[in-house]
């Protein structure tokens, strides 16, 4: 059996190491540490068949939408509705298990 | 005689403490809330080249589109493919395409290598701002027919009329730069 202490010990740990990221959330500290705006992204076609950016960095995930230059949403048939498709998952050397 | 004094003020500051201390411990989320906490994001350009704000808080990661506050998203002239002057492809307050400017047409959207194609007409600040968006529009439309008559996909077919200039409507040279169909190539 775990002491107590021993589990209260590891979460005072992960949350002093979480509450080390400061002001600055440019960077993925992680262990591939690298600058955000090095990303790789895919295209995840939305149940309405509209585009949107996605991201598998790893521990963090990101989508966001894929845009016209009047901000509504770009339908561009790329890939069936629900489906992903590109190098989302390039930009980590982390592998995706689940 | 002094001693109870004494203790009695120890009391009164002790509870003065506690209440100070409460007061400071309850003011501060008001005073979070007031100032907020620094979240620095930068700046992620998707392959359109368009901005995107993004944060990684350690094990979670934010997105979201860097807009301006009419809506439209800050995005990169990269992403335009080809300018179409309309000077060279239709004739004043028309919008049908000869054959030479089809043939030039096709050509072009057969060498972009791209998906698929978003079309946007414009036109300079001359004439209403309603007839220059019909106007825009049917020459959005004629040029995407072309694309669509050899088999490219087109996306999205706009007109913003003179709501866009690219250039200075108050010279000769800008209201030319104004009239054109603006090609976005989606690879």
């Amino acid at each position: 059996m775990i002491p107590m202490k021993t589990i209260a010990f590891g979460l005072v740990a992960i949350t002093a190491a979480c509450s080390q990221i400061g002001d600055d959330k440019s960077v993925d500290r992680g262990v591939n540490a690298h600058h955000l705006s090095t990303m790789v992204a895919g295209i995840w076609v939305d149940p309405n068949g509209c585009d949107h950016w996605i991201i598998d960095d790893g521990v963090e995930g990101y989508a966001d939408a894929r845009l016209t230059p009047d901000g509504r949403p770009v339908c561009s048939g790329v890939a069936p509705p629900n489906t992903v498709i590109g190098p989302f998952q390039q930009g980590s050397p982390i592998p995706d298990t689940l | 005689m002094a001693q109870p004094n004494l203790n009695k003020m120890r009391t009164a500051i002790g509870g003065l403490l506690g209440a100070a201390l409460l007061a400071v411990s309850l003011a501060a989320p008001a005073a979070a809330q007031d100032s907020g906490q620094v979240y620095q994001p930068t700046i992620w350009i998707d392959p359109d080249g368009c901005e995107h704000w993004v944060m990684d808080d350690g094990a979670e990661g934010f997105m979201t589109p860097n807009l301006q506050r009419n809506g439209d998203p800050v995005c990169h002239r990269a992403e335009i493919c080809g300018v179409m002057p309309t000077d060279q492809l239709f004739a004043t307050d028309r919008y049908e395409i000869d054959a030479n400017g089809r043939a030039t047409l096709e050509n072009f959207f057969r060498s972009a290598n791209a998906f698929g194609f978003m079309i946007y007409g414009h036109t300079d600040a001359r004439a209403s701002d309603e007839y220059n968006m019909t106007l825009s529009q049917n020459r959005a439309n004629a040029v995407a027919a072309v694309a669509q008559g050899i088999g490219a996909r087109v996306v999205d077919i706009r007109g913003f009329g003179e709501r866009r200039p690219r250039a200075d409507n108050t010279t000769v040279e800008g209201l030319q730069q104004n009239r054109r169909v603006e090609v976005y190539c989606l690879r």
